[in-house]
């Protein structure tokens, strides 16, 4: 009342009225944010906070997590069980029993008829470990199909197969409090800021706290490369390239840990025989880095005390993804740093719990990281699940690429599809419509129901989401933690966990597999197994994941028989010397050799199509394209064009144009920037019926991930503006 | 209040230890000082009068922004959005950004920004109904939705696109510092939230822990001496020279010579075509605003000529013919649609009557005031003009003399609106010139008409309202000379709407220029000629009309504020017009929503009126002059 008015009024602000906060884990990305849901004196939720006291987010979320409390009503969730005997028909509303019975008899029946892999089953990240643990329980053990991944295979498969590869098994050695150490860091392909927000925060306060070098390998300006120290705007596709030139200069300069190579690793004269062809001048051809730059980041790295290098999808999604990850793995066990604090190779991990079903789900193998080709894995399994071991395929089969060339070739007939939607999240959408037309038999078990690919299914069972469900996530710095039902799903909808449950009461029929029914319970059950495995949970329960906020693994029960409170953060893998897990507890020291079989831009496709995500977005947008207060940021499709190329192509800033690749079209509004190359766009992957109609996605050859990022395409200028506005609006309606 | 958490962490936390005096504008920072009775007071937050212990409590608080640091994440957005439960369409900060170089060597700067809480608010100066106060209480700049009639006028004011125009509520709503959360010790939800290390908050001049600057420029930023804002600034990466919007507005800011500052200059984004773009220009939500200019403009002028032209033979005989009742019932019937049309495009017109409130301070109360005085003038000059008694003629000179004088400080408060910094188009000389013209052209026109019509044109008439109409057409042309001149040489965002007017309605400004040009020939031609016939008068009329038409929506479709940037589809108004126009605004969660009208609520007005003691009434209408 400095002046306006003489008499003050009262002020109103809102208040939401919460009386109660329920906690739970973010079930967006891998970070692992601590989450608390306000509910109003109705029980509706009505807002969410950051738990102050969370080691991973200590009171921050990004603005996803900020609106997690308004994805429980958003529209189209599914409320009751649906049936029809072909997907050109109307669904008609079921009952549950009859929806489990006839998917429990189609599965029967097709396996009866082609062959017991006949029939695939095709997981998510999106769940909690106790569902994934059930599902893989009920797959493995009563199913028997050995057609069973998680579409973990399109973002983390490359990781876990590169893990495997270089340690002899899965998981981020890593941790968060890394960056409070490092004196180095390199991020390949990672935009932290935009998909990681809250690492970034992590990073940002470990940064302002104490200055370290920051080296983004990036095609694409992002805010971080904005912000490097050095930012390499490499071509896409030769990662590994650039990485055999960085060992070449470490090598070269004898700046390597000789000692640490000699203690914890086999391998290394070929891998120095490789790298020697990789001379920066040659190099710097094919990667389009300069030789001082390489030389200059080479020893950087090396010289430093503790280096880490953290990498996304920049380098899993390639058709050399899982070289990448070695080739990474490579850099940090030749310079020793591994298992120190501030020197890891720490992947960023994807969904939500993409680790948690790496761990648990069986996808890959069997639980905790055991492999279906060890026997003794198998024979353990089969004992505790009580099923005969002769049940278990004695070698894991196709990835979830590979199952949809099988429904392609008709070796696989019949499919069960949850939390996870191909028809957007798929390279080369119309190839996966095909197939998936060529079904007999589809089920989709989803929150959703309309998404996009329950318009090929036979059966549509509604799941509940995130937080109306009870278990645990697992974080991309192995930090185990817990999800609490924060309401019931709507209507007839069940959480995930019942839904396998009542499956498995249907396989069951001798009852000789046990089911736990209660999440907390099936946690123990998870844990008892967990003893004396590289991820061993078996010191934690339900509640005291609660009570400290999340608790990275390992913790075992004889920590906590001793008393032992778990640590807030900073455990790492493999601190103690050879202590990896191949069996002489050597690391193997792969060399690479660069293979250029990427798609790359030519006459007729001129432009690389690079494709990536938006902060504001969650994967296939079911769920933020819903919240106005995400999706209002990018709400349709756009490229960013570099301002030359539309110049030459006629295109103004906000027009409609056509892409062309050799798979389809999309149609996508241009933003003009000067952050992409004249050579290429870029077009985030959320929006269906877009980028992935245009891509390619050529397979790892070891961990069969998809090569989304490097595909070529050619730009049209459309005359209608018109209609190209309302094509590109009818893509978007749910 | 706000329940604030036992575990809240050290970043959320308030923590200005020592300030200093004066701020950069030489303004003190207690807001009020020691024993002043406006201290220890409840800001009486949803009925809690309780009384913060908060030791600076009594400073200008404001937002402190490091540009360097911003990563557009948008959770400030969210944390404000969220907390403040707003719709998707509304939010009291936004996160846009300007970019410039050329790959890889390329830049970005994110801007976040909300209310500025400024020391000089000219929303609060310029909201008629005095919806706005600046508090005591940390200098926080406040406006209560309850009182605003949603004119938008603040809107029009603000440099810094701070309040929000709600197209679905019909009123304005804005950033309020979150002073629930300063009230308990905690930093704003926005602050709280940033994940870039970005965005912090304390007593001006305050410059955080591990920051160096606390600027007021960053390319993007509009000038401070309008409002005098409280947000500090560090920038210390070099941004290259030129730094460009990516929203439609063909802005871009260029380096000074050897400064820091940036100016903004034209970015020809849209190309150099001319077009029509007809739905655009007489489409616009600002319909309600030509319709009114003009009918006010031509009534009030066409009034004034009649009563201070009795002098002249020609104007007498006019007043004594039988066209002068038809002529003062034809502009209440103008006037009074011009009225109405802005009356109903108020979010909430059943609350015209708080148009008064802000005589102190605002030209739009003036206006509407003076503009209220000519109407009831004029009603009461026909009204008498029934009747035929000594004392009747004395009251409808007395209602002549109230017509003049609201007619004047009506006028010139209808121009003095437009003369906002913030917008640098409407903020010169041509303004005036154009409203007179449209009044000396269309009021004579009017006149000449009604003349003609009810046979009472004379030679004498003739002349003298064609004289007039050849002067408004000279001074309207002399003014958009000057105009164009004006906006040409200038570095501001007036440059880029002489651009748009150009361009995009390139063609209809032409047009424009034209048929003034036809229309100043073919009265000289008259006026020279004494012709004199109907059809002559028609074409001139029709010519005349159609300049001034489009001419005003010329005026009020390109005008280019200084606002904050926006980003490629968010705070995008290019976007924006797109989403309205092939239906994607029909697409819920988009953030866009259509421009509607709202019906006038009798009830709520009844409503108000019974439930308003007689001592309350009293007690607003005392304020509409003591503040």
């Amino acid at each position: 009342m400095l002046f306006g008015r003489s008499k003050k009024n009262p002020i109103k602000i809102v208040d939401k009225g919460v009386i109660e906060w329920k906690y739970a884990t973010c079930g967006y990305c891998s970070t692992g944010c601590s989450i608390e849901v306000g509910l109003n004196e109705a029980g509706k939720p009505v807002s969410s906070r950051g738990v102050a006291d969370a080691d991973v987010n200590r009171g921050k979320l990004c603005l996803k997590g900020i609106y997690e409390h308004e994805l429980f009503d958003s529209a189209g969730r599914g409320t009751v069980p649906k049936k029809r005997d072909h997907w050109h028909e109307d669904w008609q509303t079921t009952d549950w029993d009859t929806a489990l019975d006839t998917t429990h008899d189609e599965i029967r029946r097709i396996q009866e008829k082609h062959g017991r892999d006949s029939f695939a089953i095709v997981s998510t990240g999106q769940m909690l470990t106790e569902e994934f643990y059930t599902l893989g329980k009920l797959t493995r053990g009563l199913i028997g199909t050995n057609n069973y991944d998680g579409n973990t295979t399109l973002c983390m498969a490359s990781a876990v197969s590169g893990y495997k590869r270089s340690f002899g098994s899965d998981g981020p050695p890593g941790c968060y409090e890394d960056f409070e150490y490092t004196d180095c860091l390199i991020a390949w392909g990672s935009n932290l800021p935009e998909q990681h927000p809250i690492i970034y925060w992590r990073m940002k306060e470990a940064q302002e706290k104490r200055k370290f070098p920051l080296i983004v390998v990036d095609p694409r300006v992002t805010m971080l490369a904005q912000f490097a120290d050095i930012h390499l705007p490499i071509t896409p596709g030769t990662d590994v390239v650039l990485q055999n030139a960085l060992m070449h200069v470490i090598f070269d300069e004898h700046l390597e840990d000789a000692e640490y190579i000699e203690a914890n690793t086999n391998n290394v004269e070929e891998l120095r025989e490789e790298v020697a062809k990789y001379k920066p001048s040659m190099a710097a051809k094919i990667c389009g880095i300069d030789e001082d730059t390489i030389r200059s980041v080479a020893r950087l790295y090396a010289n430093a005390g503790a280096a880490m290098s953290i990498w996304t999808m920049g380098i899993n999604q390639s058709t050399h993804g899982s070289d990448g990850v070695v080739g990474i793995n490579n850099l940090a066990l030749i310079t020793g740093n591994i298992g120190k604090p501030g020197g890891t190779s720490l992947s960023i991990t994807g969904q939500c719990n993409a680790m948690g079903t790496r761990e648990w789900s069986s996808c890959s193998g069997l639980p905790n990281y055991r492999m279906l080709e060890n026997p003794q894995d198998r024979k353990d399994i089969a004992e505790f699940w009580n099923i005969d071991e002769e049940f278990l395929p004695k070698k894991r089969g196709m990835f979830q690429t590979d199952i949809y060339h099988a429904i392609e070739t008709g070796q696989i007939k019949g499919l069960w599809l949850i939390a996870t939607n191909p028809l957007s999240s798929l390279p080369n959408s119309e190839r996966v419509r095909r197939a998936m037309q060529k079904l007999e038999f589809c089920v989709v078990q989803d929150c959703y129901e309309d998404t996009e690919s329950a318009q090929y299914a036979h059966v549509y069972l509604p799941a509940g989401t995130w937080a109306e469900k009870e278990g645990v996530m697992t974080n991309t710095e192995r930090r185990v933690n817990l999800v609490k039902p924060i309401v019931t799903p709507p209507g007839e909808a069940k959480p995930d966990l019942w839904i396998f449950n009542q499956m498995a009461k249907r396989f069951n029929t001798t009852g000789r597999v046990f089911f736990p029914e209660k999440s907390a319970d099936i946690f123990l059950e998870m844990a008892s197994i967990s003893k004396g495995r590289l991820s061993d949970i078996s010191g934690m329960s339900h509640d005291l994941i609660e009570k400290n906020r999340g608790i990275q693994w390992p913790y075992t029960g004889r920590q906590l028989s001793m008393n032992e409170t778990p640590p807030q953060g900073g455990k790492r893998l493999y601190t103690e010397a050879a202590s990896f897990r191949y069996a002489d507890g050597k690391a193997k020291l792969i060399p690479l050799p660069f293979i250029d079989n990427n798609e790359v831009p030519d006459e007729k496709f001129p432009v690389w199509l690079n494709t990536g995500r938006l902060i504001e977005h969650w994967h296939g947008r079911t769920k933020t394209g819903k919240i106005g207060n995400n999706n209002k940021y990018s709400p349709i499709p756009f490229i960013e064009i570099n301002p030359d190329l539309a110049a030459e192509l006629d295109i103004q800033r906000g027009e409609y144009v056509r892409l062309v690749s050799r798979r389809s079209d999309a149609v996508v509004m241009a933003t003009p920037t000067q952050r992409v190359p004249k050579n290429m766009v870029f077009l985030p992957f959320h929006f269906h019926d877009c980028a992935n109609r245009l891509t390619l996605g050529l397979l790892d050859p070891h961990s069969r991930q998809p090569a989304y990022k490097q595909s070529a395409v050619r730009i049209e200028k459309l005359d209608d503006q018109k209609a190209a506005a309302k094509l590109s609006m009818e893509m978007r309606a749910f | 209040m706000f329940k604030k958490r036992e575990n809240e962490p050290a970043y959320a936390l308030l923590n200005d230890a020592s300030c200093q005096t004066l701020n950069r504008y030489g303004h003190t920072i207690n807001t009020v000082e020691a024993g002043d009775v406006r201290r220890d007071q409840s800001l009486n937050i949803n009925d809690d009068n309780s009384i913060s212990a908060n030791p600076n409590r009594y400073k200008q608080h404001g937002f402190y922004f490091n540009a360097d640091n911003c990563i557009a994440c948008h959770a400030c957005e969210a944390a404000c959005s969220e907390k403040n439960d707003n719709p998707a369409h509304i939010s009291f900060r936004s996160v846009g950004f300007v970019e410039g170089g050329t790959y890889p060597a390329y830049q970005r700067i994110n801007i976040s920004m909300a209310c500025n809480h400024c020391d000089d608010p000219v929303c609060l100066k310029g909201c008629p109904t005095r919806a706005y106060t600046k508090y005591a209480e940390y200098g926080a700049v406040l406006q209560d939705p309850d009182i605003c009639f949603g004119c938008g006028y603040c809107t029009w004011v603000c440099p810094y696109n701070a309040p929000q125009l709600d197209p679905v509520k019909g009123q304005v709503s804005k950033c309020n510092m979150c002073v629930d959360r300063l009230e308990v010790g905690l930093k704003p939800a926005c602050v709280s939230a940033c994940l870039g290390n970005a965005l912090d908050f304390g007593v001006i001049e305050n410059i955080p822990v591990n920051r160096v600057q606390a600027k007021t420029e960053i390319p993007g930023f509009p000038r401070t001496d309008i409002t005098h804002p409280n947000i500090r600034f560090q920038q210390t990466r070099t941004p290259q020279r030129d730094m460009s919007r990516v929203d439609q507005n063909p802005v871009k800011y260029h380096r000074q010579q050897n400064s820091e500052s940036f100016n903004p200059v034209v970015d020809m984004k849209h190309g150099v075509e001319r077009e029509w773009n007809w739905t655009r220009l007489l489409g616009s939500h600002e319909n309600a605003h030509i319709a009114f200019t003009l009918s006010a403009q031509t009534v009030m002028a066409a009034f004034l000529i009649l009563l201070t032209g009795c002098w002249f033979e020609p104007v007498a005989s006019f007043q004594s013919s039988s066209a002068m009742m038809p002529s003062l019932y034809f502009m209440f019937v103008l006037i009074s649609f011009g009225l109405f049309k802005l009356n109903m495009h108020l979010g909430k017109p059943e609350r015209f009557y708080r148009g008064f409130y802000n005589l102190k301070h605002s030209p739009v109360s003036r206006e509407i005031a003076g503009v209220s005085l000519f109407y009831t003038g004029l009603i009461g000059y026909i009204f008498f003009a029934h009747f035929n008694h000594g004392y009747t003629q004395i009251l409808q000179i007395l209602f002549a003399g109230i017509g003049v004088l609201g007619a004047g400080f009506g006028g010139y408060f209808m121009y003095k609106l437009y003369r906002i910094e913030a917008r640098p188009f409407w903020n010169h000389w041509y303004t005036a010139a154009s409203f007179c013209a449209t009044g000396l052209v269309l009021g004579s026109l009017l006149l000449a008409v009604i003349a003609l019509l009810f046979s009472s044109m004379t030679v004498g008439l003739g002349q003298v309202l064609l004289s007039m109409v050849v002067v408004g057409l000279v001074l309207d042309l002399a003014g958009l000379t000057a105009h164009a001149r004006s906006l040409q040489s200038s570095s501001s965002e007036g440059a880029a709407s002489f651009y748009l007017q150009t361009t995009r309605y390139g063609n209809a400004y032409w047009l424009r220029n034209s048929l003034l040009v036809v229309a100043l020939l073919l009265a000289i031609y008259m006026l020279l000629s004494t012709n004199h016939t109907v059809f002559t008068y028609s074409v001139l009329t029709v010519i005349a009309l159609a300049s001034h038409i489009i001419s005003r929506a010329l005026f009020y479709v390109v005008v280019i504020p200084t606002t904050m940037p926006g980003a490629f589809f968010w705070k995008n108004q290019g976007f924006v017009e797109h989403a309205r126009e092939v239906g994607l605004v029909d697409m819920p969660q988009l953030g866009v929503v259509h421009e509607r009208h709202h019906a006038f609520n009798i009830s709520e007005l009844v409503e108000t009126i019974k439930t308003t003691t007689m001592k309350q009434k009293f007690s607003q209408l005392r304020s509409i002059f003591t503040g």
